[in-house]
């Protein structure tokens, strides 16, 4: 096991190492040039040249590709070249809004679609199923701005429950932090619960046919029992698996989510980083999340062991 | 526990930690701060090394200038008590009002005003026609200081008082030692309000404060003029990407003043009895697109003309505005309405939609089928609705047509470049301009015709340029009046560009908010909140 994780963990610095160059090449192929956009519309081309120089994109692509990947080895993801932050600075600002709202997402997503979809196998074929079904056919189909822009008008604007835009920090309250997050992650949660439950329902609906699981009931074990005990347990690696994807799509979803309500997340940061082609914003949060699914995939792996002792590394 | 008693359970534990906070929207904010829905992200904050129109305004709260200009266009005094200029007009020596103070506390000298006055000309056009003719620009004393020019300079004021990007804002000498390609490090200003650079996050918030050691003017204040006075403790400025998040935000009170509503949503926003719209800058907007003068087809001025004559105004401003015929018309010009230079001399035939005469037109002009790479930021509605309009008018005029819809960072870069259009340049891409930035050719680089000098397009036309030099020596209105004739015709004739309409726009802030006027950029002196 040991041996395991220190061959993933050395696993990672390739993987990263592909990453950076990759998206390093891609960035410099990629038509657009920050200092046209800092220069504004009455800079003459001398101006765009001086401030490209100041800004060292005059040099050639290795050269750049050198300090860069100098910098990152020690820890320094550079400096922004529109607001002169250091990009860890400016990842930092905005942490905690998107993984607070990864974090509230995932758990009501899974509070809510891992009993949803072993209802949906238990009753498979009845109107619950079909209802629950076809919620999440719904759920994964409708985009979600629509969601977010729907919920915003009815519990913000016309109930006038909850704000419609903004993050509160955590440091702030809970109540304040979780009022700032609640239509978000229902947005953004509908999608994720839809594959959850369409996972989970599958799942279950194999292991529910296992003799283990007839035996349990033949024993007299309660529904209950025979559900989220024996059967689900078992069920679990794929439904782990497919919440480990999830993560992946939370942060495309994210961007979306955080424009529309207006949250100050790496979503936005991205975005605007890419639009204004500001490379070293791009480049740090690219890897922090690539590394962040790297992390995210070994934990899921280290996971199967624990919930399944007969798989072994 | 039942299913019942759960969900019971489940829903009040919900509601205890929820409910202090439901609605806490519309509540609860102190009763001086105001929070602002800005146009754009302010990216960074060096009103000279970025010139983003967003950079401007927020420059606006935190650097004075020694001059602005009022709703009448004038220059007025601001940081300067008086001037004095010789008699042959070489020579000009300003003396500053008396306890000026940074945000730092230290005394706004001489040497400041120096040291940021020689960082602006590196950047602003007038700025660097005044550097041409700069013999010395030095501190006298405490307070004044001397300019002398090698040739007289008669709009010099109104260069220290424009309002078009980059002012000449005064910061302290360290700050202005920066290189002027070099973003600032520093945000020290003498203007009204101080920037919380700790509360600054970019493409999030950006806040200031009031600064209680300004002295304002004692005349009311008129736009960049006179008295700014704050009544405001705290302007929290709240990014908002997404226009539908902004309406909702405003509608719900969470925040009180969005600086450019789009007209889709105006209608939403006026049945709501908290909120009031109105047109936010009386000059408005001129929509534009250049075609590429280098290159064939554009190259030829009866195509350029072809053009000019099959475009309908009409059309393009129904695309970016809709049915709401207050806030756009017709331009047969360069300029903009309502301004004293205003002019609509050579421009009669200009944007009236006669695809007949195009054609007829084109074919004189042997055009020989080239295509015409269309460039169009589709990240910018203006832009994109537009492209939309020119590729249909293209088309229709009988001209082959390569849209190239990409994002603004793209059009930036690719609009620079003079390369033949099938080697990565452009014959043809849309902006527009701020009315502020239209009302005489020395804050208008777009007018300008001075071939690889020139705005992006390289257009050479010296009757053009020969206009825009008689106004600079205009020594009364009527003669700037008579060039600017000159200029327009000029730059009709020769297709300069394509004026595709003028426009305005709204804004819109909560009725508790009172003092809200309309200006080039949102003054936020004089503003008040209840």
């Amino acid at each position: 096991m040991l041996a395991f994780l220190v061959r993933r963990i050395l696993a990672v610095i390739p993987v990263m190492a592909v990453v950076g160059l990759f998206v390093f090449s891609l960035l410099s192929l990629a038509p657009g040039d920050p200092a046209a956009l800092i220069a504004g519309d009455q800079a003459s081309p001398a101006d765009i040249e001086r401030i490209r120089a100041s800004l060292g994109l005059d040099r050639s692509f290795l050269v750049r590709f050198g300090e860069w990947a100098w910098r990152i080895l020690h820890g320094d993801l550079g400096t922004s070249i529109f607001t002169n932050l250091p990009v860890t600075t400016m990842i930092g600002q905005r942490v905690q809004p998107t993984v607070s709202l990864m974090l509230v997402t995932l758990i009501f997503a899974v509070l809510v679609a891992v009993p949803l979809g072993v209802v949906a196998a238990w009753k498979a074929g009845r109107l619950v199923d079909r209802l629950v079904m076809g919620a999440a056919v719904l759920g994964f189909s409708v985009p979600v701005f629509v969601v977010g822009y729907l919920l915003a008008y009815v519990f913000a604007l016309e109930l006038g429950w909850l704000p419609a835009q903004g993050y509160t920090p955590i440091e702030q309250g809970i109540g304040p932090w979780l009022a700032n997050l609640v239509l978000p992650a229902l947005t953004l949660g509908l999608v994720y619960i839809a594959l959850i439950a369409r996972v989970t329902r599958a799942t279950m609906l194999d292991v529910l046919q296992q003799d283990y699981v007839r035996t349990a009931r033949a024993k007299g074990v309660a529904q209950g029992g025979v559900l989220f005990v024996h059967a689900l347990k078992n069920a679990a690696v794929p439904i782990v698996t497919v919440i480990g994807i999830g993560i992946a799509l939370l942060i495309g979803g994210a961007v979306v989510t955080e424009t529309v309500f207006a949250i100050p997340g790496l979503g936005r940061l991205t975005v605007d980083a890419i639009l204004r082609r500001d490379y070293p914003v791009i480049q740090g949060v690219v890897l922090l999340f690539s590394f962040t699914y790297v992390l995210v995939n070994l934990a899921i792996d280290l996971l199967y062991t624990l919930i399944d002792p007969r798989i072994r590394y | 526990m039942d299913r019942r008693t759960f969900l019971k359970g489940s829903a009040a534990l919900g509601a205890a930690g929820l409910a202090p906070h439901l609605a806490a929207p519309a509540l609860a904010q102190p009763a001086k701060v105001l929070r602002f829905v800005p146009q754009a992200n302010l990216a960074n904050f060096d009103p000279i090394w970025g010139t983003q129109y967003v950079v401007r305004n927020a420059a606006a709260l935190v650097w004075d200038m020694l001059y602005g200009v009022d709703a009448q266009l004038k220059p007025q005094r601001q940081m300067v008590e008086s001037e004095e200029v010789s008699a042959d007009g070489l020579t000009w020596t300003f003396r500053l009002r008396p306890g000026l103070k940074f945000h730092d506390g230290e005394p706004v000298l001489p040497k400041d005003v120096v040291a940021s006055l020689t960082r602006w000309m590196a950047r602003d056009p007038m700025g660097l026609m005044i550097r041409a003719i700069q013999a010395e620009l030095s501190p006298v004393d405490d307070r004044s200081f001397r300019w002398q020019l090698k040739k007289p300079f008669p709009k010099l004021l109104l260069a220290l008082g424009k309002n078009n990007a980059p002012c000449a804002f005064i910061m302290p000498e360290r700050i202005a030692r920066t290189d002027p390609f070099t973003q600032i490090t520093e945000y020290v200003g003498s203007g009204p309000m101080k920037f919380a650079r700790s509360e600054w996050v970019p493409g999030a918030r950006a806040v200031f404060e009031k600064f209680s050691d300004y002295m304002p003017r004692d005349e009311p204040s008129s736009w960049l003029a006179g008295g700014k006075r704050m009544l405001l403790d705290r302007v929290e400025w709240v990014i908002m990407p997404d226009p539908a998040t902004a309406s909702a935000a405003l509608q719900n009170g969470e925040v009180d003043w969005w600086e450019n509503p789009i007209p889709d949503l105006v209608p939403l926003l006026r049945k709501n009895s908290n909120i009031n719209v109105d047109i936010a800058d009386p000059l408005g907007n001129i929509g534009a697109f250049r075609m590429n003068h280098l290159h064939p087809p554009f190259d030829n001025p009866k195509v350029r003309q072809a053009v000019l004559m099959g475009m309908n105004q009409e059309d393009y401003m129904r695309a970016l505005i809709g049915d709401d015929d207050k806030l756009w018309k017709p331009l047969p010009g360069f300029f903009t309405p309502g301004t004293p230079l205003y002019s609509e001399a050579g421009g009669q035939k200009i944007g009236k939609g006669d695809i007949a005469a195009a054609k007829k037109l084109l074919a004189e002009a042997g055009y020989k089928g080239e295509p015409v790479v269309c460039v169009v930021a589709q990240d910018q509605p203006i832009t994109k609705n537009m492209g939309d309009v020119t590729a249909d008018l293209l088309k229709q005029m009988g001209m082959k047509v390569d849209f190239v819809a990409t994002d603004w960072g793209t059009v930036g870069t690719r609009r620079a470049s003079k390369a033949p259009p099938s080697q990565g340049g452009w014959n043809m891409f849309h902006t527009w301009h701020a009315g502020a930035d239209c009302i005489n050719p020395a804050v208008y680089p777009a007018i300008r015709a001075n071939g690889d000098k020139a705005w992006f397009g390289w257009p050479d036309l010296p009757p053009v340029e020969a206009g825009i030099t008689e106004w600079f020596d205009a020594a009364d209105p009527a003669a700037e009046k008579a060039a600017i004739d000159k200029v327009n015709a000029a730059a009709v004739a020769g297709g300069v560009y394509v004026p595709t309409g003028y426009f305005l726009g709204y804004q819109a802030w909560r009725k508790n908010v009172t003092g809200v006027g309309k200006g080039p950029l949102p003054f936020t002196w004089g503003v008040s909140k209840a």
